[in-house]
């Protein structure tokens, strides 16, 4: 290959700015814990839900449940129902179904 | 590079340093091709390699630095910079003067109600069309006339192509990683045309959005594939519409919008007996309506509807404002085109800096 045919080209790609978060630390039993449970509205998604709270309460002494549903799968739940969530649990558990 | 005599020299350095994306050296054209063919880059045609000196062509043009930032995306921390805009219109094929169309487009896909982080990953497998109204359209070449959503036109071929690319590159909706299509479809390739100002009997497109008649717009649609609906040679607006009306109802419920594109010779019928887009808007949206009960019965419903929805008429979106009119097309034909979008998308207009 001669030179002349040399080709320099820019990389097309972009990245996200955001940072990674990481997990959050994990409790080592759910005994005497708020357990949260966020649904994403979609169909079957509460009974789901509401079906994981029943085997969680089999297995832990769960102290109490707090549903809540963002209303779709196809947006971010609000801020101020995160913040909530976040004050009121110890745990929140999300879901999607179909 | 102060020390350098040679005052071209400098200025060339200069040129090629304020470029900050990775450079690849490649040992020919072919050789090129195989890098950006490879996994997870591009839409799998070939591409014009993105030199610097074509990026440059493209922000000189646009008169931006490679560094301005031309939108940034909230949920996914996506900036969209104008090198990276360009390299990627480059390697779809575009022209520099094409450059205005493709800024403005990224705006609008960039803006929340535009929901382009989910429509990029959705098993709805949309893309992004691009709709071009006023007179940019003609001086860029962009097609609204004969085969206005097919191939042959550079403008339209490669500003779609570039909205693709960039979704892909820059935002990362790559096939198989981020982008979770079930099928997609052949417009995540290129989908880009403009309204005709000469055939539209109602007011353009970047009016109704409310632009000035002088402006140009692009107006941005999360877009499935398009559905071309064959209206019989009926020549009645009830009697074609009918039948597009009826069509839509495969679109779906609970939709944030759709778009129909009429042809030439519809927009005469329409044109003969006075409609006005607004009532043709009404009259689909009626005619897609559907009760609860033939829903259930007829169409698909994951859960069924009961008591008092039995009966209530069902839109496939929730109100006539929410679908959106376009003209377009060759002369000859009695075809309609429905494009439907992504649940909860808003379509978005802007301006096109010109």
């Amino acid at each position: 290959m001669t030179q002349e045919n040399e080709l320099v080209t820019l990389d097309p790609r972009g990245g996200s700015t955001h940072k990674s978060e990481g997990i959050a630390p994990r409790p080592g039993s759910l005994d005497g814990l708020v357990i949260g449970l966020l649904s994403n509205n979609k169909p079957n998604s509460e009974l789901l839900m509401h079906d994981v709270a029943e085997l969680l309460k089999r297995r832990f002494a769960i102290r109490d449940v707090i549903e809540a549903n963002k209303g779709s799968h196809r947006v971010p739940a609000p801020a101020d129902m995160i913040a909530d969530l976040a004050e009121r649990c110890d745990v929140v558990i999300a879901a999607t179904a179909e | 590079m102060a020390s350098q005599p040679d005052g071209k020299t400098i200025r060339v350095e200069k040129f090629m340093s304020d470029l900050t994306s990775t450079r690849v050296r490649h040992t020919g054209y072919e050789d090129a091709q195989e890098h950006y063919l490879a996994d997870g880059m591009g839409d799998g045609l070939p591409v014009v390699p993105p030199t610097p000196s074509k990026v440059r062509a493209m922000l000189d043009y646009a008169g931006l630095a490679p560094s301005d930032v031309i939108a940034e995306e909230a949920v996914r921390g996506v900036a969209f910079t104008a090198e990276k805009v360009a390299i990627n219109a480059v390697m779809a094929g575009c022209k520099p003067e094409y450059m205005p169309v493709i800024i403005s487009a990224v705006q609008a896909v960039s803006e929340p109600p535009f929901n382009f982080h989910a429509n990029s990953t959705s098993t709805n497998g949309v893309g992004a069309l691009v709709i071009v109204s006023g007179d940019i359209a003609n001086r860029i070449g962009i097609n609204s006339g004969t085969v206005a959503m097919g191939h042959g036109f550079r403008a339209n071929a490669t500003i779609g192509r570039a909205m693709g690319l960039i979704k892909i590159n820059v935002y990362g909706s790559v096939p198989h990683r981020m982008d979770k299509s079930t099928f997609g479809h052949p417009g995540k390739y290129s989908f880009c045309f403009a309204e005709d100002d000469d055939a539209i009997p109602w007011e353009p497109l970047r009016v109704e959005k409310g632009y000035a008649a002088d402006n140009s717009t692009v107006t941005v649609f999360a877009a499935n594939s398009p559905i071309q609906v064959n209206t019989q040679n009926e020549s009645a607006p009830e009697d074609f519409l009918a039948i597009v009306g009826d069509a839509s109802v495969v679109l779906g419920e609970r939709h944030s919008e759709f778009a129909l594109a009429l042809s030439p010779e519809l927009m005469g019928y329409i044109r003969a007996a006075g409609w006005s887009k607004q009532r043709i808007k009404e009259f689909i949206f009626e005619r897609g309506a559907r009760t609860g009960r033939e829903l259930n019965e007829k169409h698909r419903r994951i859960t069924l509807y009961e008591g008092d929805d039995l009966d209530r008429r069902i839109p496939v979106v929730e109100s006539a404002d929410q679908i959106t009119v376009v003209g377009a097309g060759g002369d000859a034909g009695p075809f309609a085109m429905l494009i439907g979008a992504w649940g909860d998308v808003i379509s978005i207009t802007k301006r096109i800096q010109t």
